[in-house]
């Protein structure tokens, strides 16, 4: 068989090396090409990573077993050598970015899969990358966060199995500069600053909603296929809106970045919400910030236990102090109290008489009421029980106004009771105590101290935000803006906006962490816009541009003037689909003879094909076979014509 | 009989001093008025004594039991830390009481001396608090201290424990007949159904439900499983005409059986009937099973009728899982304008009833939502109209999944586990269990016995009833779901089960008495006994004759009486029972019955002599003081007005015990 000349250009020897060449038979195989090519370079070192990139055909030589003829390469061919790992710039769900080293050479499913591995998130499957939105703007801020996480030193040969070691994957554990990327990954990010989020693109129509998923790139290619190059940005993020299996134990890093693109979507108006379920994320949110910050000393006692350790604590200092008489002992026993002179008042009462003073007693779950503190021994005028009531803050740190509105209810209905207090620390007790007894809490509830807590960092953030100018409005004091999606920016004020998150808050101050996460989660799964991804169409027979909607179980068209839903299917009626790839239309057809078709105008129908086999994929994992990924099958659904 | 009001006024007073002092409880001991404690004792009933007239045996004994028990226990424990606290007890504690009666004074009301106890408990805790402090001391403080803290925390646990709240509620049943039943605050829904499910021997099925009316309102609710009984029901005012039905609600479960209905209700209806089993599971596990429990999206225009006014005015309301929400006039269906109408933290959904008439609402189908414990017309209760029963359902089921979430789902799934055992267990078991048919004659004996009816034919009859009776509540007690063994009809074995499940610490202390044998009386209480017993029965006129468990022949005295001795709590019983002279004033004013055949005892209206004559032995010498006493509470009972203290509801509860061991 005669030899020819097959010139190959080698990477690693830079730009402007000439192309090596080497002498070939057309029976040779691409293993012995690759042979060849090292021994005439004379350079020892590893070039196992490295294979054979075909430019004009877009296509690597992978199979060293196939001769060149079987790849049909002749002479002309411009083959480039170079590593199949190469360094990508991952923009993750967080915004932060990260410098790793990805697959360039297989599907970006499996490229997906490996960085999934490198960052310890389990569930592959459900993320995918995308091409970036471009952003005009100056590029000096982001180039230094930008080079701060960096992943590619760490060998790609350790992550294939994660062990953990300190509570984080192995491969993590080497340096401190690689451990502070694991706690980017896993620890939430603070809080954005206002401006931040205005600043940042939001949809505005669903259209616009639409567009973001014109840019997910093919599962069934590789990232070299797709044009993407070395050192390019790329987005990491959750696609598929079906979370499997979630169990925050072994998904640290999963559940963070989830939290972190729902947050945003919400923050940047993504998904749609109401203003009640706004302060509640940002409650929320709030909240998260706050106990991820105090991370290490997560303590979990027991409200009951920590009750009883109170009433012992107190019987046993009294012995201490005095041979005591049953009676006093008993008396040692009770719960703790506050007592106190508040201001009542009854809006709903006939007369107009204003606040008057009482003295007050706080006791397990009911508020009562003296005339003064010398009588406070005898018969209350009235006692409350708080069981079941609404308590509302009417709060002006700038006025001195620390008011506590009770709605409470009897069989007559609702009777609406105001406290007014003297100062913050009064207000801060005596709120914790209504909020708790509300619960059906008592005051020896665990709970209590930092409930208390809770409602005074809210006061500090009500009073930093008020008042401009104090010198000691340190920078652990927060926007409320932060928290909210910037229509709110413009609807309140921070003074106005705290006490509607306060308020939300109370429902959520005493979550744990990944409690607080998880129900942020969920919460934002229950909404009813959740997890659609939007594609412009054009239905066969229709002459006007539609949105489909793609939801996990099903498909929906939205009228576009009106975002009236017109017709939903479910994909458990879903006979078959079918994309014409020359005319670019999907057809798919629903049990009881429905047919519909549509060409795709927003994104390419390779993307809808591959998220309605997604979907389908990913209800077909169930808790056996749940330990292995079906590559197979997702590739078989979602492939289309590559798969053929 | 006085004494033992006496008696139990004197507990109670206890236990109110107990719990007041502890300042660990608002709601009883917290509120003056006994009356209150009244309205909360009892539901569904007219006062109190009909509520425990119509107790039935084994909750009644459970009552007793529970009542005694939780007393003794916590007197043992504060006994045995404070004797632990302070080797020579002063004075003026009350640990070791030796007083075997207690004196009558000590009202509920005025709780002043803490020394009365019970004392077979007490004689029982002297040598309960085995470790001396002595003992102790020479280890180490830390220890010391230790021992302590395990001791008051055992205390405390126990003094919650004794304030757990009971209520006795009356159920009516779809066939217009009631139950009567103890529920324990900490009982929930699911566990009352399954109670009822013993007495009634239903199918069972998932549909069961409880079901709050109000009458006032015109509203009602099922319950959900889950739910605590007592609460709701605690929120029912004095006068309240609110019932607890237990009836077949097909809605309550209905989204789980046709879940298409509510999540896909926008297709027609002919699509949603043809629709796969298959289907229906996954939509299920789409919308319970995920991380995320998904309300059904609704969407409707519904009236609201407006605060104060009469009219209804219509708007476009929405559901979401974070409430109800509204589109203002002239704004679009976005979620960002929509404006809340409701969360449903602190409130339920109702149905309304009739509310064309009552409100000139535009159609019946109209549904309530409301703080529970509001039971009043008020501006803060918020009422909607649907326009068909079909809309109706989806928005009261829709809120439903909103407040409760996949709770719901779990209760389905352990309603469901529940039919299919039950239901297995009654197919096997049809030839054994005769006796589902005693429920019935159960509720006629009562009806009689309440009627003051006559004397009954022979004592047998009762006596196999109520041996069919009896028999299965014990089985059904263990938590696991296995079908309880068919009763037996032969006697001996039932008594033996009976005593030990009473409530172990209880049976274990009726052993002390005997142990500590020298106070002669009580032991002589304890063998007579079954003398009493068969006394008892001309005054609470015994039930009637059970026309179909016939056959049984009459069983011997002896055994007879050594059942009827295992029935009531064991330790206040020997105490107790001797005295109990049921008031021959009921009596006479039954009529006095025909003496029942049982041998010995037929004791017309002069109580305190035959009783003095029958008893054998010394128990005489602890009568005397009963008689000479017994005035005002007797008197009180019988006439059924009295209903003013706690003391008096104790005698009520003697009477309904002693009622009940008649029926035997």
């Amino acid at each position: 068989m005669a030899a020819w000349d097959l010139s190959v250009i080698v990477e690693d020897l830079g730009a402007d090396a000439p192309p090596i060449t080497i002498s070939v038979t057309s029976d040779l195989h691409i293993g012995g090409v690759i042979l060849k090519l090292v021994e005439k370079m004379q350079i020892k070192r590893d070039w196992s990573d490295h294979a054979l990139w075909w430019e004009q055909k877009q296509r690597w030589l992978l199979r060293t077993a196939w001769t060149l003829e079987k790849c049909e390469v002749h002479a002309d061919a411009r083959l480039v050598f170079m590593p199949q790992h190469k360094p990508l710039k991952l923009g993750l769900p967080n915004g932060l970015t990260l410098k790793l080293r990805a697959c360039f050479s297989n599907p970006v499913f499996q490229t997906v899969m490996g960085i999934c591995r490198l960052l310890n998130i389990r569930r592959p499957e459900e993320l995918s990358l995308l091409r970036p939105v471009e952003e005009k703007k100056k590029k000096k801020d982001k180039d230094l966060s930008e080079d701060i996480y960096d992943l590619t030193e760490v060998p790609l040969s350790s992550v294939s199995r994660p062990c953990l070691y300190n509570g984080m994957p192995a491969h993590f554990a080497d340096s401190d500069k690689l451990e502070a990327v694991y706690k980017m990954l896993s620890v939430t990010q603070p809080l954005p600053a206002p401006e931040v989020i205005a600043k940042q693109y939001r949809p505005a129509s669903v259209v616009d909603k639409a567009h973001i998923n014109g840019r997910w790139l093919d599962s069934s290619r590789c990232l070299m296929q797709q044009g993407i190059k070395e050192n390019d940005r790329i987005w990491l993020r959750f696609k598929f809106f079906s979370f499997y299996d979630i169990d925050p134990k072994y998904d640290v890093v999963r559940v963070t970045q989830l939290y972190e693109q729902a947050r945003w979507a919400v923050l940047l108006e993504d998904i749609d919400c109401t203003e009640e379920e706004m302060m509640l994320f940002g409650a929320l949110q709030y909240h998260i910030s706050k106990v991820s910050q105090s991370e290490p000393q997560m303590l979990c006692s027991s409200a009951a236990l920590d009750d009883l350790e109170t009433a012992l604590q107190s019987l046993e200092v009294k012995m201490e102090g005095e041979s005591s008489s049953a009676s006093e002992l008993l008396k040692t026993m009770t719960a703790p109290e506050l007592n106190d002179y508040l201001k009542i008042f009854r809006p709903k009462r006939l007369t107009l008489k204003g606040y008057k003073q009482y003295w007050f007693k706080f006791q397990d779950t009911s508020i009562s009421y003296f005339k003064s503190k010398e009588e406070s021994i005898g018969e209350p005028i009235q006692q409350i029980n708080l069981k079941g009531c609404e308590v509302a803050p009417d709060v002006n740190v700038a006025a001195q106004k620390f008011l506590i509105k009770l709605l409470i209810p009897a069989p007559e209905g609702m009777n609406e009771v105001y406290l007014r207090c003297e100062n913050e620390q009064q207000y801060a007790q005596w709120m914790a105590a209504c909020r708790l007894a509300s619960k059906g809490k008592s005051l020896a509830d665990s709970t209590f101290q930092s409930e208390i807590d809770s409602i005074r960092s809210f006061l500090a953030m009500q009073k930093t935000n008020g008042s401009q100018g104090h010198a000691d409005a340190s920078d652990e004091s927060i926007n409320p803006h932060s928290l909210v999606s910037p229509r709110y920016h413009k609807k309140y004020k921070p003074k106005q906006l705290t006490p509607r998150i306060l308020d939300a808050y109370q429902n959520v101050a005493q979550l744990s962490l990944t409690d607080a996460l998880m129900r942020f989660l969920q919460i934002w799964q229950a909404l009813p816009d959740f997890g659609l991804s939007y594609v412009v169409v054009r239905f066969k027979g229709s002459r006007k541009d539609e949105v489909l909607g793609i939801a996990p179980n099903r498909l929906i068209r939205i009228d576009l003037a009106v975002g009236d839903v017109i017709k939903t299917w479910r994909y458990n009626n879903m006979k078959q689909w079918n994309v014409n790839w020359d005319i670019k239309q999907v057809a798919i057809e629903f049990e009881g003879n429905v047919n519909i078709a549509f060409s795709c105008l927003t994104a390419d129908c390779k993307i809808v094909h591959e998220f309605i086999g997604g979907y389908i994929f990913m209800s077909t994992r169930s808790r056996e076979k749940s330990e292995v990924l079906n590559e197979e099958l997702f590739h078989k659904l979602t492939g289309g014509h590559e798969a053929l | 009989m006085e004494d033992i009001d006496a008696m139990f006024s004197d507990l109670l007073g206890e236990m109110n001093l107990l719990t007041q002092s502890l300042g660990q409880e608002a709601a009883p001991a917290a509120d003056p008025p006994t009356s209150t404690k009244e309205v909360n004792f009892s539901i569904g009933f007219s006062d109190l004594n009909a509520s425990l007239n119509e107790l039935e045996d084994k909750d009644l004994d459970d009552l007793m039991s529970d009542l005694m028990a939780d007393l003794n226990a916590t007197e043992e424990k504060l006994a045995a830390e404070l004797q632990s606290l302070e080797a020579p007890p002063p004075p003026d504690l009350p640990p070791p009481p030796k007083g075997l009666i207690a004196p009558a004074a000590a009202a509920p009301t005025s709780p002043a001396s803490p020394a009365s106890v019970c004392t077979p408990s007490s004689t029982a805790t002297s040598p309960l608090p085995a470790p001396p402090p002595q003992s102790v001391k020479p280890s180490k403080e830390d220890l010391e201290a230790q021992l302590k803290a395990e001791k008051i925390k055992l205390a405390l646990e126990k003094l919650k424990e004794a304030k757990v709240k009971k209520l006795v509620v009356k159920v009516l049943m779809n066939d217009g007949s009631s139950k009567t039943l103890m529920v324990d605050e900490r009982q929930t829904v699911r566990e009352v159904l399954d109670n009822l499910f013993e007495k009634t021997h239903c199918d069972c099925n998932v549909d069961w439900s409880l079901r709050e009316t109000n009458h006032e309102l015109q509203l009602e609710r099922t319950f959900e499983d889950h739910e605590n009984l007592v609460e709701p029901l605690s929120a029912w005012t004095r006068d309240s005409e609110n019932k607890v039905l237990f009836l077949e609600r097909g809605e309550k479960y209905e989204v789980f059986k046709n879940p298409q209905n509510f999540y896909l209700w926008k297709k027609d209806k002919k699509a949603l009937k043809e629709i796969k089993d298959k289907d229906k599971e996954i939509l299920i596990k789409e919308n319970f099973c995920g991380t995320s429990t998904i309300v059904p999206d609704l969407e409707s225009v519904l009236h609201l009728r407006e605060d104060g006014k009469k009219s209804w005015k219509q708007r476009l309301f929405q559901l979401r899982a974070s409430g109800i929400y509204y589109v203002p006039k002239g704004k679009t269906k976005s979620s960002r304008d929509l404006v809340c109408f409701v969360q449903f933290d602190n409130i339920n959904v109702y149905y309304g009833n009739d509310f064309k008439t009552k409100y000139k609402a535009p159609t019946d189908f109209c549904f309530v939502l409301k703080h529970p414990q509001i039971q009043k017309e008020s501006q803060y209760i918020k009422y909607l109209c649907c326009d068909d029963a079909w809309t109706m359902n989806l928005w009261v089921t829709g809120i439903r999944i909103a407040k409760y979430g996949s709770v719901l789902y779990e209760n389905f799934k352990t309603a469901e586990k529940k039919a299919v055992v039950s239901s297995a267990w009654t197919n096997r078991s049809t030839p054994s269990s005769s006796n589902p048919s005693t429920p019935s004659p159960t509720v006629k004996a009562k009806a009689q016995s309440q009627a003051n009816g006559h004397a009954p034919k022979p004592q047998p009859g009762p006596v196999s009833q109520d041996f069919g009776h009896l028999p299965p509540p014990p089985p059904p007690c263990p938590n696991d779901d296995l079908p309880p063994p068919p009763p037996d009809p032969v006697f001996p074995p039932p008594p033996p089960p009976l005593a030990a499940k009473r409530s172990p610490k209880t049976a274990g202390r009726s052993q002390h008495p005997q142990g500590n044998f020298p106070p002669p009386p009580p032991e002589m209480d304890h063998l007579p006994p079954p003398p009493p017993m068969e006394e008892s029965p001309p005054d609470f006129l015994p039930p009637p004759p059970p026309m179909n468990s016939l056959p049984h022949p009459p069983p011997p005295p002896a055994s007879f009486g050594g059942v009827d001795h295992s029935l009531p709590p064991p330790p206040p019983d020997p105490e107790f029972l001797p005295p109990p002279p049921p008031d021959p004033q009921v009596t006479g004013g039954g009529g006095p019955p025909p003496p029942p055949p049982p041998p010995p005892p037929p004791p017309p209206a002069s109580a305190p002599a035959p009783r003095g004559a029958l008893r054998p032995t010394g128990s005489a010498k602890k009568m005397p003081p009963a008689p000479p006493k017994r005035t005002t509470p007797v008197m009180g009972g019988g006439g059924g007005g009295g209903g003013g203290g706690g003391g008096d509801f104790m005698s009520e509860l003697m009477k309904a015990m002693q009622k009940k061991r008649s029926d035997q």
